[in-house]
């Protein structure tokens, strides 16, 4: 198995559009009092008490980003939190009743999903951010956006306080639909664990992923944020996909060849590797870059001496770094992604989702391309 | 001098019971020029009613006996709409709205006319209107100007608590709030989670997510069930105002 971890040397830098840091909200003529949110002080139990940020004092003196500034990760409240037994309530017995559980167990916080240590690791980066760029508003922002019903945000609520979550911002829908939400929100992400919800959102242009519950989970870093990308329909559009599955892979070989030069287009995370990126700069404009919170990885079934090459130089001309790039040549990803640990892996394909999980990995599933039309579980010796 | 007159095309509803909506003539109608057009053009209000209508008409299917429906009063608040009485009532049949009675005042007796409706809240497309009522102890609310459903009547809560230190902030306006949200509340619990013809809204625009969990709260005591509830901790608010389309906004600062 050659493994060839590259590192990928960066060219310009591609500017992310991001509005001025305007200093407070123009909101002069309110001259409401100024609360001071007590239920911050919660936040200095995290492992490094940030003191800069309260210098920031927007309406209320709490530290809130402007969507469009910040990184928006939205997650759905079953992804962030374990809700089995509340779904089994709500598919048995109707949504009366459901709601009526959840009520009667409002004092009961929800244990983590499988976003929960994805989340984590945002906050830890935020933590670091805020150090170094204590008035910038060029942070993660986590907003909870759910298709559930307002009956169900005490216990939301109150599970976000039992975790320390840092998370003020949500939609609780009431059943609408939550698409023109994020949007609102100018979310960089969307994670839930409706696949029909998330294919609404990347059709509209928003990144986003399914994510399931999985009972092994590997530990992962409390301290830095790892997250890694299958490279076709993922970061890359899928259109050397399409070839392999219809003239399969020796045509692939050639038109990746002959295309060497010609950019990938782009794929549905691309712009999430992009803000990843924009704040990993942000630290190693302050010299820590060997201690950067934040690495990525692209791990691929292409292959690093020949279709590699082309994902490489489409990398590079989109100015995007990636710390670690691993070409599997068709080798199974499980192992690999159990070595890196990442807190989430992208990938389009189902059959490399649920390799993943068997191994502990946290997967989301990106139901983009060529790949959702075929059946979920491929020939294991794929090789590109 | 105030008249008010019923209209006898509609059943009259429970004095005791009714949920007294009262709307401003200028946002029923679009009046147009002084033509002497005889049909006006709809105006801002028209979801509104319509969505009021099939309330009503759902809580009537659910229970012929039913007693706490909207209760729809067109008030005119300045002499010139006061002087159009006919053609407000002639325009009332034309479009088959249900408006219970008609108060025609003037700017300078319409809180009073108000307040003698017994109106539990009073809608107007004017700000200086509405702030003007609600000095006076009128639960009164902004009629959202931008397209709204007319398919389900759709409520907003302003959660966030607004401390204007100049207002004589009259206790009984602060009652009224109260009492018509109760009585939306009890409303709303005439129907089940989905389907329903009334969906109530929380939205905080300031702090965090423990002042929706009080506003939740506070409202859950009174007897609110909230349908939807957003937390915008500072993000701005009219992109989300836009998706909401609701139809009205209670306890926003009118001097926003």
């Amino acid at each position: 198995m050659s493994l060839d971890p590259v590192q990928v040397m960066s060219g310009q830098v591609k500017e992310l559009k991001v509005g001025p840091s305007s200093n407070g909200d123009s909101r002069g003529s309110w001259e409401e009092k100024e609360e001071f949110d007590k239920d911050k002080l919660g936040l200095t139990t995290k492992p490094k008490p940030v003191t800069g940020r309260r210098s920031r004092k927007v309406e209320g003196g709490v530290f809130f980003p402007k969507p469009e500034n910040a990184v928006t990760v939205a997650v759905s409240s079953r992804v962030l939190f374990r809700t089995e037994r509340e779904q089994k309530v709500f598919e048995q017995e109707g949504v009366e009743e459901y709601l009526r559980y959840q009520i009667e167990h409002e004092n009961e916080p929800f244990t983590p999903g499988p976003a929960f240590p994805f989340v984590k690791a945002l906050e830890a980066v935020n933590c670091r951010l805020r150090e170094l760029y204590p008035q910038s508003e060029e942070l993660f922002d986590i907003v909870l956006v759910t298709y559930n019903h307002a009956h169900v945000g005490i216990r939301l609520i109150n599970t976000i306080n039992h975790h320390n979550l840092f998370i003020e911002r949500f939609c609780m829908t009431g059943g609408s639909s939550p698409i023109g939400y994020l949007k609102a929100w100018h979310t960089n992400l969307y994670l839930s664990a409706d696949a029909d919800k998330v294919r609404e959102a990347l059709s509209e242009g928003i990144a986003a992923a399914t994510m399931f519950m999985s009972e092994k989970v590997t530990e992962v870093s409390e301290s830095q944020l790892r997250v890694a990308f299958d490279g076709d329909a993922v970061l890359f559009s899928d259109e050397s996909e399409r070839i392999f599955k219809a003239h399969g892979l020796d045509k692939f070989f050639e038109h990746e060849r002959e295309n060497e030069d010609t950019l990938l287009d782009h794929g549905p995370l691309k712009g999430f590797l992009e803000a990843l990126g924009k704040l990993q700069k942000k630290f190693y404009a302050k010299g820590q870059r060997l201690d950067c919170p934040i690495r990525t990885y692209l791990v691929t079934a292409r292959s690093a001496a020949s279709s590699g090459i082309r994902a490489l130089k489409t990398l590079r001309a989109w100015g995007l770094e990636i710390d670690e790039a691993l070409f599997l040549a068709g080798a199974p990803k499980g192992p690999m992604l159990e070595k890196i640990r990442p807190h989430i892996y992208f990938d389009d394909q189902m059959f490399h989702i649920e390799g993943a999980a068997e191994m502990g990995t946290v997967a989301a599933h990106v139901p983009y391309g060529i790949a959702q039309k075929h059946n979920a579980k491929q020939n294991p010796t794929v090789r590109k | 001098m105030v008249s008010t007159i019923q209209n006898t095309d509609v059943k009259q509803k429970d004095a005791d019971r009714a949920v007294v909506v009262a709307v401003t003539s200028r946002a029923v109608f679009d009046c147009g020029a002084e033509d002497g057009d005889d049909v006006y053009g709809v105006g801002v209000a028209f979801p509104l009613l319509q969505a009021l209508q099939r309330v009503n008409e759902r809580l009537l299917e659910e229970n012929p006996a039913e007693s706490l429906l909207f209760d729809v009063v067109l008030i005119t608040t300045d002499s010139q709409q006061q002087q159009q009485s006919s053609r407000i009532i002639s325009n009332t049949r034309h479009y088959g709205l249900e408006i219970s009675r008609f108060c025609f005042s003037s700017e300078e007796d319409f809180i009073e006319s108000l307040l003698t409706n017994h109106v539990d809240l009073f809608l107007s497309t004017d700000r200086s209107e509405a702030a003007q009522a609600s000095h006076k102890g009128v639960f009164s609310a902004l009629l959202n100007r931008k397209v709204a459903s007319s398919e389900q009547l759709r409520v907003l809560f302003c959660g966030d608590a607004v401390i204007r230190p100049d207002t004589d902030s009259p206790s009984a306006s602060q009652d009224a709030a109260q009492s018509f949200s109760a009585q939306l509340g009890e409303m709303r619990q005439r129907f089940g989670l989905l389907h329903s013809p009334l969906s109530i809204v929380l939205v905080t625009s300031r702090g965090g997510r423990e002042s929706c969990g009080t506003a939740l709260r506070t409202l859950r005591s009174r007897g609110v069930s909230v349908d939807e509830a957003y937390c915008l901790a500072g993000a701005p608010r009219s992109p989300f105002l836009s998706l909401l389309r609701p139809h009205f906004l209670l306890n926003n600062d009118l001097e926003d």
